[in-house]
């Protein structure tokens, strides 16, 4: 279980863009700097099934938080992992006003949804998928509102 | 897709496994869709039977200068920790039923009794051991990083006393469950991240003083004069608690039949390879409705493999549609009675305590492979979670004893 979980102040920062680098996106490659651009699947996967929260790495609470796209909320599939609501809302409060893509998004949007729900469905890719990055379905959502 | 260089797959087609991901998707979905109040009443109704069996327990033990009461306590006792460690705790640490809401059945804040903290369970096996399953040097859960449970594991002396380790694991199953996710391998290399290892052992710490005191100080407390009693009556539950599942969990992946894979990488593996690779290296054991139950539905370990997030009670059901196709498209199921498999598990750890010149191999010859998945000498040491590569197609080498298949 390394490493270990860091509160959101002791985030790494991102060379590039000066905003804390949340756990989900990790480092890339081993030694590499962290970026806060794309999402490191292999703690993805770490964080939908040991349920650790996306931004700082120590366990998940209730309810369960995702971060994204409005068009993530409509298709209710994010590929951003749960997080603590805290820890998502903090995340977005650096991240609202950082353009270009950020957290592992790749198309631009006006504004980010923080979703809650009680539980989530971790769902692979598929071998015809395009799209090779894995999904997170809220399956009890709670309540989703935009975040500018 | 290399998972196809595995025998049993060779006769499958790209479009077939395609087919097989989708039908194995449409089921998921189907048990997601139905998911509802009958699911969240049986979860309920036995964690009631479950707190009902252990207060009988502890107030029966009051008495338990008496050998009747004893033995009932202790019985009663046993049979409500496996009843939360197995149904309970290891099913609601999944998140098989964080889709209810309740604010106590739930992934994020159940504590379970038994001395690993929750959160080190919920990594090293929710993550490590159902991500990575049966890949050599990938999933800790092959031997415990104790015992040898695969031929392609470098054999040393150290492992003639294979035996004497198993039944020492067996029988203080919880203590060394409770250490697990420290890998004690790295600790001593000192590779392992000082602030995390500092973390983990607090919270083992914290956790293992609560179990004893429970156990070991308040209750015999309670009991006044008959406190030595209860103490004894209190380990005998523990110990029921873990043979009964250090023997479920050794007969999930190590039975004949259930294969281990060699990874050089698992990046990039699809959905429907991802299945193949829980059905081939999971085995499940047959038995009534109160073994599946004692056992954590874990008796169909194929399905929780495939499914690790779906409620539990819905296995046997699921279990009839999997086999079903594992029949139509001749993929190997892994099943027999408890009594047999245990007894294949226990005959692999005996075999593989002797070198393997010393032993047959009764796995057939290792497909050949252009890379390196067939080169044994691989670094097959237990890695940190930065060493574990994202998947990929490539599933590699495999080893199976196969006598158990359903299509044979």
């Amino acid at each position: 279980m390394d490493p270990a979980p860091r509160s959101f102040p002791d985030l790494p920062l991102d060379e590039e863009l000066g905003t804390p680098v949340p756990f989900a996106c990790g480092t890339g490659e081993l030694g590499a700097p962290a970026s806060a651009r794309e999402l490191d699947h292999r703690r993805v996967t770490q964080c939908a099934l040991s349920r650790i929260c996306g931004v700082c790495g120590s366990g998940l609470g209730r309810p369960i938080a995702f971060l994204g796209s409005p068009e993530e909320e409509a298709r209710n599939a994010f590929h951003f992992p749960p997080s603590h609501l805290d820890c998502a809302e903090r995340l977005l409060g650096v991240y609202a006003e950082v353009r270009g893509s950020v957290l592992g998004q790749r198309e631009p949007f006006d504004s980010w949804v923080i979703a809650t729900t009680g539980g989530f469905e971790y769902v692979r890719p598929r071998r015809e998928d395009v799209d090779r990055r894995a999904t997170f379905e809220p399956n009890s959502l709670l309540e989703a509102r935009r975040v500018s | 897709m290399a998972i196809a260089d595995v025998k049993e797959y060779t006769h499958l087609t790209d479009e077939e496994v395609e087919q097989i991901g989708r039908e194995l998707d449409a089921l998921r979905k189907e048990i997601e869709e139905s998911r509802g109040a009958s699911d969240a009443e049986y979860i309920n109704r036995l964690i009631k039977i479950q707190r009902g069996l252990a207060f009988a327990g502890r107030v029966t033990l009051l008495l338990s200068n008496k050998k009747p009461a004893w033995a009932l306590g202790a019985s009663m006792l046993g049979i409500a920790k496996i009843l939360e460690n197995m149904e309970i705790g290891h099913n609601v640490m999944h998140g098989q039923w964080d889709w209810m809401n309740d604010p106590e059945i739930h992934s994020s804040n159940w504590e379970w009794d038994t001395a690993q903290p929750a959160e080190q369970w919920k990594h090293s096996h929710n993550y490590i051991h159902h991500q990575f399953t049966n890949v050599l040097g990938y999933d800790n859960d092959i031997g415990y990083g104790v015992l040898r449970m695969a031929r392609e594991q470098r054999w040393s002396p150290y492992y003639l006393g294979q035996p004497i380790y198993n039944a020492l694991l067996a029988g203080l199953f919880q203590w060394g469950v409770s250490l697990h996710d420290l890998d004690l391998e790295r600790i001593r290399k000192g590779k392992k991240d000082p602030k995390e290892m500092k973390r983990q052992l607090k919270q083992i710490g914290r956790k293992i003083r609560g179990q004893i005191a429970k156990d070991y100080v308040v209750y015999p407390a309670l009991s006044g004069p008959n406190w030595k009693t209860t103490m004894t009556a209190n380990a005998t539950a523990n110990l029921m608690r873990n043979l009964w599942s250090y023997m479920i969990i050794f007969c999930g992946h190590f039975p004949d039949g259930a294969m281990h894979f060699t990874e050089e990488e698992l990046e990039d593996e699809t959905r429907e390879e991802w299945y193949l690779r829980q059905i081939l290296g999971a085995a499940n054991f047959t038995g009534g409705p109160l073994l599946h139950i004692l056992s954590g539905n874990l008796g169909f370990q194929i399905e929780h493999h495939i499914y690790p997030d779906l409620p539990s009670n819905r296995y046997p059901q699921i279990a009839e549609r999997v086999q079903a196709l594992c029949q139509k498209y001749d993929i190997p199921y892994t099943t027999g009675p408890l009594h047999r498999q245990y007894g294949q598990t226990l005959r692999t750890i005996l075999k593989l305590s002797l070198p393997n010149h010393m032993t047959k191999d009764k796995n057939p010859t290792q497909p050949e492979r252009s890379d390196t998945a067939n080169t044994y000498e691989q670094d097959l040491r237990r890695k940190s979670d930065a060493e574990r590569q994202p998947r990929r197609t490539e599933l590699g080498g495999w080893s199976r004893g196969g006598k158990q298949r359903m299509h044979d």
